[in-house]
């Protein structure tokens, strides 16, 4: 009601201010005639004239402020005018958007009605946990730590398929996955000392077998000298100066330092050896020939 | 005497010229303030016609919205179902 009434009452006195203008027109007009008149038809010219200017003059200036006030006056309920048709256009737009919201869910109720499979919440980004092994870590491809990784994912994947995880939580689950990851890692660095370790092992038995190897070609060389002794004193000397070459050549086995060298040398050593054999056969078929002919 | 109504007569015209310069010179002053008043009044008249019509605009984008609501509300109001379920 009060709003009304101001409305009412400004109309009403923009009217009236029209109303007022209106009539200025004629009284100007009559004015005019009435000073038209006078100046022609006095004595007293000049008094007339300065009558008349000044009536002119305050005339203006009246018809000025009707002019002022009407303009005022009109602007202002036009402004109203705008305000209220604003107003009207936010009410308006506010039950287009509860009409567009009821159509909304109407037609999702609609939808869920005639759904035949089952209601699967979801739920918001923040409670899915990002997969952090892709993004940090590279692993060997070996069968343990693909297993327990396999394991790791399935766990993710239950945490995020069941209930809904607060932030908290998936923080403790990521501290929990990068202190597995931590652990896997060090494994991995114990496996590799392993391996060198037995390496290491490898090579020791490596040597323990050549050294056998040698213990026997020495033990096997022994016989010959054993089995091969004259009875007289010049075979005696002939192989006393074969032990000495045999003492000579075995020395230099112990000296060698890698596996492949010790094959060469062996090889030589064995010709060698086989020469010093077909060197000893020929002394003794010297030796014969030399007794055949001191009898004859 | 001749030259005294010389003299008398020269000074009345000057007194007229300068009452006519002074008449003038208010005619002019008005006829300017006149005018200025009718420019104020050109522009007045073309900004009121340019608000009555941005607002005339205004309501007969709102009537036809009003109208369309209207015509939703009554759809939705006619099928008494789907309020129900």
């Amino acid at each position: 009601m009060t709003f009304d009434e101001v409305s009412m009452e400004h109309g009403k006195s923009f009217i009236f201010a029209l109303q007022e203008l209106k009539n200025l027109r004629p009284q100007l007009y009559s004015a005019a005639d009435y000073c038209e008149k006078s100046y022609l038809n006095s004595d007293k010219k000049p008094m007339v004239l300065d009558n008349m200017k000044d009536y002119v003059v305050r005339a203006l200036v009246n018809a000025v402020d009707h002019l002022g006030t009407v303009a005022y006056k009109l602007s202002d309920i036009l402004e109203k005018q705008t305000f209220d048709v604003s107003t009207m256009d936010l009410k308006v737009s506010t039950l287009n958007q509860r009409l567009l919201t009821w159509h909304m869910y109407t037609d999702k109720e609609g939808l869920r009605q005639q759904q035949l499979l089952a209601f699967i919440p979801r739920h918001h980004k923040h409670y899915i946990l990002p997969n952090p092994v892709n993004k940090k870590v590279h692993f060997i491809p070996h069968r343990k730590i693909g297993a327990r990784q396999n394991s790791f994912q399935t766990r993710t994947r239950l945490h995020s398929s069941g209930t809904p995880i607060s932030k908290t939580l998936s923080w403790h689950l990521a501290s929990e996955t990068k202190s597995t990851l931590k652990k896997q890692t060090s494994r991995t660095s114990k496996n590799t000392k392993d391996s060198k370790f037995y390496k290491k092992i490898s090579g020791v038995f490596h040597l323990l077998d050549s050294e056998g190897s040698t213990r026997m070609k020495t033990s096997a060389a022994q016989p010959h000298l054993t089995n091969g002794v004259p009875t007289s004193g010049a075979a005696t000397q002939t192989m006393g100066a074969t032990g000495r070459d045999a003492l000579k050549h075995s020395k230099p086995l112990t000296t060698y330092g890698s596996f492949d060298d010790r094959n060469g040398r062996e090889a030589v050593q064995v010709h060698t050896r086989s020469k010093s054999v077909l060197s000893s056969f020929f002394v003794k078929q010297t030796a014969a020939k030399l007794k055949a002919g001191s009898v004859l | 005497m001749a030259r005294a109504g010389g003299i008398t007569n020269a000074v009345n015209v000057g007194i007229a010229v300068q009452a006519d310069w002074e008449n003038r010179e208010f005619i002019s002053h008005i006829s300017l303030n006149v005018h200025r008043l009718f420019d104020f009044l050109v522009q007045f008249e073309a900004t009121t016609k340019s608000k009555l019509a941005s607002l005339n605009e205004k309501l007969d984008v709102l009537e036809r919205r009003l109208e369309l609501l209207e015509v939703q509300v009554g759809n939705a109001s006619a099928n008494p179902s789907l309020f129900a379920t």
